[in-house]
């Protein structure tokens, strides 16, 4: 009797371990990568990118594996050998996939110095294209990006060659699974676009009253790009925000001295939004109080300064015979002669009924500011074309030139503000204290391709905005940072970074093997132990080597078997 | 599939000692109570070691390496497993049961509670997760080699201390097996360490020692029991 009641506490013990070890999990991977989600957002309502972020499946190498069931696997592929072409059949068929991993070629760590070679300039290519590609279609699976460092690249080896040998991973074959585990992304609520400002107040004549005319010197620093954690954008716009920090600690040495200081105020503005026609910009714009828009003489826009070609552009949206136009590009045309730099104007006319913002300027000329781009871009872009993502290295950056470049924006301008157009003074100079600084700008450069800026997921005190506002406030007076909301067009979902686990996981077959052969092992054990103990040893083995099966059969159901020890 | 993995190896490595309990005639003698008082003694016993290894060995930074001095410390403090053994054989009261049944009863609680002590908790976080490795089922049978250990340390060690009788020419022998097997932890972890051989090895190794030991401390026992019988 007790020893039934101490079975049944003993088997609701077992009962209530079992429950608790069901409800446990756990994460114990052989390896874990980190990896970038793919950007998610809805266009005017419009579901765009991946609309997905929790992963849970078994990888494969590639969209022809026989055998697998694609819906339930995640596709390995090396961003140099995706066929867009391919993909793009697949997706616009609507076929269903478990995840995509998009391998990215291994990051060095050099610092840019233009001379990429034929081989980053082929992979540049390739990242375009594919970018552009991804960020205009929608998938509602997750789409993940990852370093290929060289753990990834054996497990891709290893799941290539098992595919290839007709064993694709799934739940009863084994392999690899790969697990992300998130949350589904939610709306980012309110997407801020801080601007920063600051001014350098020019000299006012004695007894004059009037507002000084001002100039602007505006960069949009924020990116986009196919991985807002990857969107780092070094050309597209780090080289325009370079450019104008540069511009703003030269003309503050400049200005510091009343006696140097010019007639004109300078206003230097980093705006956010970019990419979004501009949004950013269009909200500072119509901050501006009168007074100022009226004394704004020109704005000079800064994007894309930093390839090494030495042809830049002007694009402006006033027609060219323009006298105030044709006054600036021969400023420009003068200094560039002099630093083996060309510049070229562009016209591009608004049409105010298209809400497509193509260059900066085109928003200060609908609120009937001159203004000018200043960009070695020759096309306009159409919209998230050309900004800042993935392809976008630091590499691109030629310091050289851009420096050139500085000079000729520099040199320009000082012309304009000191009344010296038309002669060839140096003011600029190398060697004095008003020399261009390399390392100033080689720092903010390095600084720039090393942080992703989508505006949305940077937030109002991201660490880039405020090191961008110390710097203005270092140089500039009143600098100070304007918060604005981007309008609804543009949706964010939140989830840009997270850990992959990568587990080498066994096969359901493999486990019931195992449990046979457990089980088998059990059951031999108890035979033996049980034949070697229970059944009387020597006479009976001897004598009636026969019926021992029945008689151990029996002596386990029959103790009063005299054969048997009792 | 992973909690069928979990109960795979968990039956590999708790299900032969019960299978033992069950199959043998130990069941018969509801020799239940000594094996928990042997579990008890070796929990006290593991205590007791852990406390002596905290104090007296010195933990090097680089975990590689057999370091002879060391190694040779945690194996005499390895030796208190005998003097355990000694305790749960002789020093408990038993319940009058034959001297076979004995030793078998205190070796099943003993391999018990060490096989519960060293490989549940590794069993519970490790075997349950996505990963697959060989490593629990290896330890499985490391548990088993170590049943079989057992079993032999204790059917030597009351040869030693519960039999009066023995015959002279073989009393040597039974200490030097005895002294086999209980230095056999310190030869595993030197093959471990020292030699680095894989955890394959080393399990296949302690199964063959284990065998042979058995094998000797069996012939041991029944040229033992002959006088009495």
């Amino acid at each position: 009797m007790r020893g039934w009641w101490r079975q049944q506490v003993m088997g609701q013990a077992v009962v209530v371990m079992v429950v608790m070890v069901m409800s446990m999990v756990v994460a114990d991977a052989a390896a874990v990568v980190d990896v970038y989600r793919m950007i998610q957002y809805d266009l005017r309502g419009a579901p765009m990118g991946s609309r997905r972020a929790a992963l849970n499946h078994h990888a494969t190498s590639g969209f022809d594996v026989a055998g697998a069931d694609l819906s339930r696997a995640v596709v390995i592929l090396p961003v140099l050998e995706v066929n867009i072409s391919s993909l793009n059949e697949f997706v616009q068929n609507k076929g269903l996939l478990g995840g995509l991993l998009l391998l990215l070629p291994q990051r060095s760590h050099e610092s840019g110095g233009g001379e990429g070679d034929d081989s980053d300039e082929n992979v540049g290519k390739v990242l375009v294209e594919l970018e552009q590609w991804l960020v205009h279609n929608t998938f509602q699976y997750p789409v993940y990006f990852a370093y290929e460092d060289d753990y990834v690249k054996s497990v891709l080896q290893e799941v290539s060659a098992n595919d290839a040998a007709g064993r694709p991973a799934t739940a009863t074959t084994g392999g690899y699974k790969l697990v992300v585990s998130v949350s589904e992304a939610k709306k980012i609520a309110t997407p801020t676009l801080t601007n920063i400002q600051g001014w350098l107040p020019g000299l006012r004549a004695e007894g004059d009253n009037s507002m000084l005319p001002t100039i602007a010197i505006v960069a949009s620093y924020d990116t986009f790009g196919a991985a807002p954690a990857l969107a780092t954008g070094s050309d597209s716009n780090g080289s325009g925000v370079a450019m104008l920090l540069e511009l703003a600690r030269l003309f503050s040495r400049l200005y510091a001295n009343p006696n140097t200081r010019g007639p004109y105020n300078l206003l230097f503005g980093l705006t956010s939004g970019g990419p979004y026609n501009y949004n950013g910009t269009q909200n500072w714009l119509r901050n501006f109080d009168q007074r100022l828009r009226e004394s704004m003489e020109y704005a000079l826009c800064l994007n894309s300064v930093g390839s090494s070609s030495d042809h830049m552009w002007l694009h402006v949206s006033k027609p060219p015979e323009n006298a105030f136009i044709k006054q600036i590009l021969s400023e420009f045309e003068n200094v560039a002669e002099g630093l083996d730099l060309t510049v070229e104007l562009k016209h591009k006319k608004i049409n105010i009924s298209n809400s497509r913002v193509a260059w900066e300027h085109e928003q200060f000329s609908r609120q009937r500011i001159t203004a000018a781009t200043l960009s070695q871009l020759e096309e306009a872009s159409e919209l998230l074309q050309q900004t800042g993502g993935i392809a976008d290295s630091r590499r691109a950056v030629n310091e050289t030139v851009m420096m050139r470049k500085i000079k000729l924006v520099a040199e320009s301008l000082a012309r304009r503000i000191y009344g010296q157009q038309g002669t060839q003074v140096e003011v600029f100079a190398a060697g004095t204290n008003l020399a261009l600084s390399p390392a100033y700008v080689r720092s903010w450069l390095d600084l720039l391709g090393r942080t992703p800026r989508v505006a949305p997921f940077l937030g109002k005190n991201a660490p880039i905005i405020t090191a961008l506002h110390k710097e203005l406030a270092q140089y500039t007076k009143d600098a100070s940072l304007q918060h604005e909301t981007l309008d609804s067009t543009f949706v964010f979902y939140d989830n840009t970074k997270a850990q992959l686990n990568v587990y080498q996981v066994a096969s359901v077959t493999f486990d019931f093997i195992v449990a046979l052969a457990v089980g088998s092992y059990l059951i031999i054990l108890f035979v033996v132990l049980f034949i070697t103990t229970k059944v009387k040893f020597l006479a009976v083995r001897n004598l009636l080597r026969g019926p021992i099966i029945p008689l151990t059969i029996d002596c386990f159901f029959n103790h009063t078997n005299p054969f048997c020890f009792s | 599939m992973t909690f069928f993995h979990f109960f795979n190896c968990a039956a590999l490595t708790f299900g032969p000692h019960a299978i033992y309990y069950k199959a043998t005639p130990l069941s018969e003698y509801d020799t239940f109570n000594t094996c928990i008082k042997a579990a008890i003694v070796y929990l006290t016993t593991t205590f007791l070691k852990l406390v002596c290894l905290a104090t007296f060995v010195q933990v090097s930074e680089h975990d590689t390496g057999f370091d002879l001095p060391q190694e040779l410390l945690k194996g005499l403090i390895g030796f208190l497993d005998v003097a355990g053994l000694y305790y749960a054989l002789t020093q408990v009261s038993h319940r009058s049961i034959s001297q076979t049944h004995k030793f078998q009863a205190v070796a099943l609680g003993w391999a018990f509670a060490d096989a519960v002590l060293h490989r549940l908790a590794p069993l519970w976080v490790g075997a349950k997760g996505l990963e697959f490795t060989w490593e629990y089922l290896l330890q499985g049978v490391e548990a088993n080699a170590h049943l079989v250990f057992t079993v032999s340390l204790a059917a030597l060690g009351s040869l030693m201390w519960l039999r009066k009788n023995k015959p002279s020419a073989l009393v040597p022998v039974i200490y030097a097996s005895a002294a086999v097997v209980a230095s056999m932890p310190s030869v595993v972890s030197y093959l471990r360490k020292g030699l680095a051989w894989d955890f394959e090895k080393v399990v296949s190794f302690e199964l063959s020692a284990s065998i042979v030991m058995a094998f000797v401390s069996w012939r041991l026992f029944s040229a033992c029991q002959r006088p009495s019988q």
